[in-house]
């Protein structure tokens, strides 16, 4: 508790540059993977992350210590190879991109480690950093690398917010950006190296390994939540810099401990939080909107029961021979009986179930539906009488009165339906 | 069959287009009148996107070349717009109807700038006359496969062209939507304007377009409809391909490189 209230009241002015640190990267880098997440892209995220390992090695083997601008150089110049390389496969022979990828992947991050383990045999006494930027260490950012990092974070937020237009057309429609004559080659090197710098800024505090979870999750599991591009990009910013903050908290308190996993950890906990709740996309509003849709469907098959004793000369049913109609379904039916007792669609008199004046309009709507979709499919598709019920017996719960409208004038108002039952209209007695 | 014209609007000169070695489009050598409604007919794998996409310069042509207005492509690229496939995007983006019309005054507007109140009312004017108007704050990933063609061809009228170009507009649209569309191009032509489609439906191209273009891997006619309308002509266009032009494609496809290119 004490740690947390020294961190989180930001007294330590260290730890103010941290916080700021991995926000600003946060934000930066869940910008640029949300459009590489539009565009599919996600697997070239983490092809550089990985591929700019060797670089940092050899900035460090130049500068001989940790030089902050020796190793973003590095790593910016090994993941510019890296993304040149696969984009010039791609184009001159026949492999396919997800090969491509995995091997230049393997191949940059292999080198990479060996380069490693040759800087560890040498000795060198400033090597003892090197190790966190394969899982990072966000509290060991220092002021003068905040410069650089939290620098480059803005100039990456900067530019997607100037070219938003001109990102947006090479995600969605590349083609027509060039048939309006924008240099969409010029656009994606652009962003590429957008991209790239995100990662490259992100080698500190998140670490190669896991800096692609950085760039695509926050952006995947905003999706979740909305359809608009503006309210997607903030809110991946957002989820981005949560985890993020959370993440160096956990370093702060147990030290050694990386923080690019736990970073990883939150992120993914928001991740499935999203997939689980979100309104209308996520999994729980789905089964329960799915819950609501059957429920409707049996007051309607409930519902049509009646009409149908009704046009066998039965006023009402008695609720057993309603149990009966759907067997297993006991527990529905009562509760369906209850609803629509409440919706003061029938009314029941001791066992006795009757419609009542809005039931019976109701429930002659359902089965107009039923029966017009019937002779829509028997009249115009040529499918045979015998066959037109299951589909219609799906169809009655959705069809809107538009359509209702349409099938009406279409099939010019008709009295039976291919089975040779009337269809009811409203007015019709009963 | 091939009627040249007197000052083109469109001149396409022994254009050959290969995609990995195999060509796709050999030797065609046409003129195209302005202000007429041209169809472009042809089966499956004819060539009549690659054709488009050629002249917009997406692709790059292994011989010849397409001049518009008597200039280069890029000198007279803010006079022409191009439709494409419906199929060619995903709509699952997140983007209102409204956003995707308004990339049609991007070339206009050029790079850096963001639209303003001047492209919005543009927009909603293109909307209006595909009758969209109502959709204009709808994401697109909630339109049918009709609406989206409408907002596909709203976004090429708000780039306020002189020839367009369009791919497949009427590929899964409802008659009455296909009817609205083509009475749309038939008033912009009446303007002044020249309009090529893509099309796959002979019946209705019959009606509507002013100019055929028959495609099968070559180009077996060009000119207006009365002359072009013949069995004879519509055989060759869709009764199968060459024989020996397949043949030359699989020895041409078999050599390391492209012999075809320049």
């Amino acid at each position: 508790m004490e740690d947390f209230l020294y961190f989180f009241t930001f007294q330590d002015p260290s730890i103010v540059f941290v916080v700021i640190g991995i926000i600003l990267l946060g934000v930066g880098s869940a910008y640029v993977g949300t459009y590489s997440f539009l565009d599919k892209k996600a697997l070239l995220g983490d092809a550089i992350s990985h591929a700019i390992l060797p670089g940092i090695c050899l900035g460090f083997m130049l500068a001989g210590e940790k030089n902050p601008l020796f190793i973003v150089s590095g790593a910016f110049i090994s993941g510019a190879l890296a993304t040149f390389l696969s984009s010039w496969l791609n184009k001159n022979t026949r492999l396919s991109e997800d090969a491509i990828i995995a091997s230049i992947l393997s191949i940059f991050f292999g080198f990479g480690i060996v380069l490693l383990t040759i800087i560890q045999k040498s000795g060198n006494p400033e090597m003892a950093g090197l190790n966190q930027f394969i899982f990072g260490n966000a509290i060991a950012i220092q002021e003068s690398d905040l410069y650089i990092y939290g620098g480059l974070a803005v100039f990456i937020i900067l530019c997607l917010t100037i070219f938003q237009k001109e990102f947006s057309l090479l995600v969605f429609n590349p083609d027509y950006g060039r048939a309006i004559g924008f240099p969409m080659g010029m656009i994606r090197v652009i962003f590429n190296i957008l991209m790239i710098l995100s990662v490259v800024i992100g080698i500190q505090a998140i670490g190669v390994v896991l800096m692609a979870a950085l760039l695509i999750t926050p952006g995947a599991a905003a999706r979740f939540w909305t359809d608009r591009l503006g309210v997607l990009v903030i809110l991946a910013g957002v989820f981005s810099a949560v985890s993020g903050v959370l993440g160096t908290y956990i370093s702060f308190v147990i030290p050694q401990m990386p923080t690019g996993p736990w970073v990883v950890v939150f992120l993914s906990i928001l991740a499935l939080i999203s997939f689980l709740f979100a309104p209308k996309k996520g999994v729980l509003s789905r089964y329960i909107s799915r819950r609501i849709y059957l429920k409707k469907t049996h007051r309607d098959h409930l519902l049509k029961l009646l009409y149908k004793g009704i046009e066998a000369d039965k006023s009402g049913l008695p609720i057993e021979e309603i149990y009966e109609a759907f067997p297993f379904q006991k527990k529905q039916s009562e509760q369906s009986i209850k609803n629509l007792a409440k919706d003061n669609f029938i009314t029941q008199n001791q066992s006795f179930i009757e419609l009542s004046i809005s039931g019976k309009s109701e429930a002659k709507r359902i089965v107009r539906l039923h029966r017009l979709w019937e002779l829509y499919l028997n009249e115009y598709m040529n499918i045979a009488p015998d066959h037109v019920h299951d589909t219609a017996e799906k169809l009655e719960h959705i069809l809107t009165p538009e359509m209702e409208e349409l099938l009406e004038s279409r099939l010019n108002f008709p009295k039976l339906d291919p089975h040779q039952e009337n269809i009811p209209r409203d007015h019709d007695e009963l | 069959m091939i009627t040249q014209v007197k000052s083109p609007i469109l001149e396409i000169h022994d254009l050959t287009v290969s995609y990995d070695q195999s060509p796709v489009l050999w030797n065609v050598d046409l003129s195209l009148p302005s202000g007429k409604l041209i169809g472009i007919l042809g089966p499956n794998g004819a060539g009549k996107s690659t054709l488009i996409k050629a002249i917009m310069g997406l692709v790059d042509p292994s011989g010849g070349y397409v001049k518009l207005f008597d200039k280069t492509l890029e000198e007279v690229r803010s006079r022409i717009s191009y439709v494409p496939q419906r199929e060619s995007v995903d709509w699952n983006f997140p983007a209102s109807v409204l956003d995707v019309v308004m990339m049609g005054t991007y070339g206009k507007l050029g790079l850096f700038k963001r639209p303003g109140k001047k492209e919005k009312e543009l927009s909603m004017e293109s909307l209006e006359k595909v009758g969209m108007h109502g959709f204009a704050n709808r994401q697109i990933s909630e339109l049918s496969g009709g609406q989206q063609q409408r907002v596909f061809i709203a976004r090429s009228l708000a780039q306020n062209a002189d020839l367009y170009l369009m791919d497949e507009p009427f590929a899964g649209v409802d008659m009455a939507t296909e009817t609205a569309i083509f009475e749309l191009l038939q008033e912009m032509t009446a303007a002044g304007k020249t309009v090529i489609v893509v099309h796959h439906d002979i019946y209705s191209a019959v009606n509507y377009f002013d100019w055929f273009i028959m495609l099968n891997l070559h180009l077996v006619a060009s000119g207006p409809k009365e002359t072009v309308m013949t069995e004879d002509l519509l055989r060759k266009t869709y009764g199968g391909k060459l024989n020996l032009l397949t043949k030359v494609s699989d020895l041409i496809r078999q050599k390391e490189f492209n012999p075809l290119k320049n």
